[in-house]
């Protein structure tokens, strides 16, 4: 006896499997209805009743999941398999989904939405396994604006409540350095291009570490400055075949899409490597410029802390140096002017202040402090700053008239 | 809310005597005698001769315009939400010589103020100089009658050190968030014929296709408004919340002249957006880093800056890399001043580059910990010095403190390096 399957006519659970004729059948052992009747049934009625259903073609939970939710749950999975993600991803991206889904918010979404989600929820995934992976790459999968995925995604972890790490920069040199097709000879790359894979991508690591340290890439998009530590450290490894080659060259070379921004990071990164480059003796003697930086990367990157610390102060060093100086300069001046020359000489330039980019540039407009007002708000308004505001009943009427004349005039050119 | 019925029937009657500078007075003195209620001392008038006389004269003159023009007694205009309190203490809010005028009520002739500058010229000299001294918006002037005064239940004045200040508090040592914008909401309570507006009005847009509103705009303060055919205004562009009410009132005027029967009522402070400048760079992965679990989204892909939403107060701070931080979402200004505060404590704890972890690993306790500390201790001495509260906790950082008072001078501290990419960490 089946349970859980009932009549539909009196609703009682006694059906009995018997056969008529050769057909089976299963009756309603109270009112005789026949429930189902061979292969004249659905295979949802047939589950629903507990019969037999070949697994294949079981609609299994599939009853409880609306059809756009088991649409976008397959995306979900062909998502994570065009990015080659390991399976547990897939689960978790898909477990994400479900719970989104429960929420009316979600559940209201537009279909672009929901699309949308799709990516916000392998993205999730990634985040929390450290995979690398940018929006960029998300959005350009999925044919997407980077508004409504920042919109759904910002939602979504607000939603959820959910606690997504920081893109793990280090992987994602890694990932993205790999994508440039130079490491193997071709016919579109002459010889000198190409490189070793392990020795660009350990110089990359490097520069991007350098960037991080003075200030490029925080607020900042990650891929660009990982593009022009990639171009760099690519030029460096052979400086005298490769300077000719420009950034944007050298991207269509790699078949990668040069992003907008990169090429100010490339100016950025050039001015850091200069001021570290002054710092070093025998480099100083060279007078570089941003060019013939490129040859010498290798040195300033293997001293790159020192020369640092060299190159730029920050605060403190600045604090200090003035206290020595201010402190100091009433006695043993002549003992203290000779040290500092000496330190002066070590140092020819003053040492610039490690600061992000964007307090190093002047300010675009000054920002006048705004004079304290004694408004109250409670101060009696005149009468004649109000009417200033008001038009005359002649100024009236002339806009009436200007205002019918141009309608006039627009509906002329269309006749009815 | 305590004597709602009654404050109705006075904000219709200061409404009349705003909206008809020419109605008969006959009815204001018996209306005016239960606002002012023989209870209140009368002592106020001596009181108010201690004041100085220096500070009447140059009042002098905006008292004599006032004299023709009801906008100086419109007590109507009085922000709902302090009404429940008193409809006293909310006027004490203003800091007006009308409020001083009022409360020197035993001259009710004072409030006559219709009938042209005569009687107001003569209803100034009547009162004694010293009255008017009391429009000085000074602490001092107007502590001394506040304790006579919250003796009497009619006229309770709060300690006026609660009102928002006009200038930032003086303890707000080091950063002093500038009010940007601030939008506010009124009710005309009467329905607006939008096209005739936009018809009788220089100032104005209307596109009813596009929105639904017409789009006024005045230049002194300069702010834009939206006013809508409920009669319900939003007023954007202030500078501050006086400001921002006082172009309210403006545009109430504006649409009033127009032949509208205006009130003003319910005007609130819905939004205070500030700027401001810690003027150091701040490292923002790692601060993103430690305040994960307070609801900070760091996401450079999309959005240079960190935005910070803070639980207590309810604001969002965007927090950029250059050091300038924007405040939104506060409802009063003097929340923006302790907030400058508490968010440099936040983030006092990060010096230059390299030094970071030291720092962090020396802060004992969370810094939202500090924060809700400081809100808790706020909210129950609302002038306490942000600094003092500090010392009062006793365990911060002492580089905290240290920033403080040498303006983020930092000791030379070990400069270790930071295994960068090391568990995904981007340093």
């Amino acid at each position: 006896m089946p349970s859980g399957s009932r009549c539909p006519d009196c609703g009682s659970s006694e059906l009995v499997e018997d056969s008529h004729y050769s057909q089976s059948q299963l009756v309603c052992s109270d009112c005789g209805c026949v429930v189902t009747e061979g292969t004249l049934t659905t295979t949802f009625n047939d589950e629903g009743n507990l019969r037999e259903v070949t697994y294949s073609r079981s609609t299994g939970e599939n009853e409880q999941v609306s059809r756009s939710q088991q649409r976008d749950l397959r995306r979900v999975r062909d998502l994570c398999r065009i990015l080659k993600l390991p399976t547990t991803f897939e689960d978790t991206a898909i477990s994400y989904y479900q719970r989104a889904y429960q929420l009316s918010g979600i559940r209201a979404a537009r279909l672009q939405k929901k699309e949308v989600l799709v990516g916000c929820c392998v993205l999730i995934t990634c985040r929390q396994h450290n995979w690398p992976l940018t929006m960029g790459a998300i959005c350009t999968l999925l044919y997407a604006d980077l508004d409504v995925f920042s919109g759904t995604y910002m939602q979504l972890v607000k939603l959820l409540g959910l606690d997504v790490p920081a893109l793990c920069l280090a992987d994602l040199v890694k990932s993205y350095c790999s994508s440039f097709r130079l490491f193997q000879a071709s016919p579109s790359i002459p010889a000198k291009y190409v490189e070793d894979k392990d020795k660009m991508l350990s110089r990359t690591l490097l520069l991007v570490e350098l960037a991080n340290e003075t200030w490029l890439v925080t607020g900042r998009h990650p891929l660009p400055v990982i593009t022009a530590a990639t171009f760099l450290a690519w030029q460096s490894l052979r400086p005298s075949a490769r300077l000719t080659c420009s950034l944007a060259q050298f991207c269509k070379l790699a078949n990668v899409d040069l992003p907008y921004p990169a090429a100010s990071r490339l100016q950025e990164l050039l001015a850091v490597l200069l001021r570290m480059a002054s710092q070093l003796a025998w480099l100083r003697v060279l007078k570089l410029d941003k060019r013939t930086v490129v040859k010498h990367i290798a040195d300033l990157l293997q001293h790159r802390h020192m020369l640092v610390r060299m190159a730029f102060r920050d605060g403190t060093a600045e604090g200090e140096t003035q206290k020595q100086q201010q402190g100091e300069q009433g006695q043993r001046e002549e003992a203290e002017d000779s040290t500092f020359d000496v330190l002066e000489r070590k140092r020819p330039a003053s040492p610039a202040p490690l600061l992000p980019p964007c307090m190093l540039k002047p300010p675009k407009r000054s920002h006048p402090t705004p004079s304290v007002s004694a408004v109250t708000g409670d101060e009696n308004i005149s009468d004649s700053e109000i009417e200033q505001y008001l038009r005359t009943p002649q100024e009236v009427r002339d806009f009436q008239r200007a205002q019918a004349a141009s309608q006039a005039a627009k509906s002329v050119p269309n006749p009815p | 809310m305590v004597g709602s019925p009654l404050m109705e029937e006075e904000e219709d009657m200061y409404l009349d005597l705003f909206l008809d500078p020419y109605t008969v007075q006959d009815a204001f003195p018996p209306a005016m005698s239960h606002l002012f209620s023989p209870r209140a001392p009368l002592d106020v008038y001596p009181l108010n001769l201690s004041n100085p006389e220096a500070v009447f004269s140059p009042h002098f003159g905006g008292v004599k315009e006032t004299s023709s023009d009801f906008s100086s007694v419109d007590l109507s205009f009085l922000p709902d939400e302090l009404a429940q309190d008193s409809k006293d203490q909310a006027v004490t809010g203003n800091r007006h010589e009308t409020e001083q005028s009022r409360k020197t009520q035993d001259q009710q002739c004072q409030l006559q103020l219709p009938g042209g500058e005569d009687s107001g010229l003569s209803l100034n000299n009547g009162s004694s100089p010293g009255s008017h001294a009391h429009l000085y918006p000074g602490g001092a002037a107007f502590n001394q009658p506040s304790p006579e005064k919250s003796s009497s239940d009619s006229l309770p004045v709060a300690s006026i050190v609660s009102m928002t200040p006009m200038n930032p508090v003086p303890e707000c040592s080091g950063i002093v968030p500038q009010l940007q914008n601030v939008v506010s909401t009124a009710n005309l309570a009467c329905k607006l014929d939008l096209r005739k507006i936009a018809l009788s009005a220089k100032n104005t847009e209307y596109n009813p296709k596009r929105f639904a509103a017409v789009i006024m705009r005045i230049r002194e303060p300069r702010t834009t408004a939206l006013l809508f055919s409920s009669g319900k205004v939003v007023c954007t562009g202030a500078k501050s919340e006086e400001e921002s009410r006082l172009a309210a009132r403006k545009y109430a005027r504006v649409v009033q002249k127009l032949g509208f029967p205006v009130k003003f009522f319910n005007f609130k402070i819905q939004n205070m957006v500030g700027s401001c400048d810690v003027k150091f760079p701040i490292r923002l992965e790692i601060l993103a880093l430690t305040h994960r679990q307070f609801s900070s989204s760091y996401e450079p892909e999309l959005f240079p800056g960190l935005i910070y939403k803070m639980v207590r107060p309810q604001v969002v701070l965007l927090i950029f890399a250059s050091g300038k931080v924007v405040l939104t979402g506060g409802s009063s200004e003097r929340w923006l001043c302790d907030l400058g505060q508490r968010f440099r404590a936040c983030i006092s704890g990060q010096p230059a580059e390299g030094t970071l972890e030291n720092h962090l690993s020396k802060w004992n306790y969370s810094s939202l910990s500090l924060v809700s500390t400081m809100v808790q201790r706020h909210n129950q001495q609302p002038d306490i010095n942000p600094l003092s509260l500090e010392r009062n906790l006793g365990k911060s950082s002492p580089y905290s403190l240290k920033a403080w008072h040498r303006g983020y001078r930092r000791t030379k501290a070990t400069r270790t390096q930071i295994s960068g990419f090391a568990g995904g960490t981007c340093l």
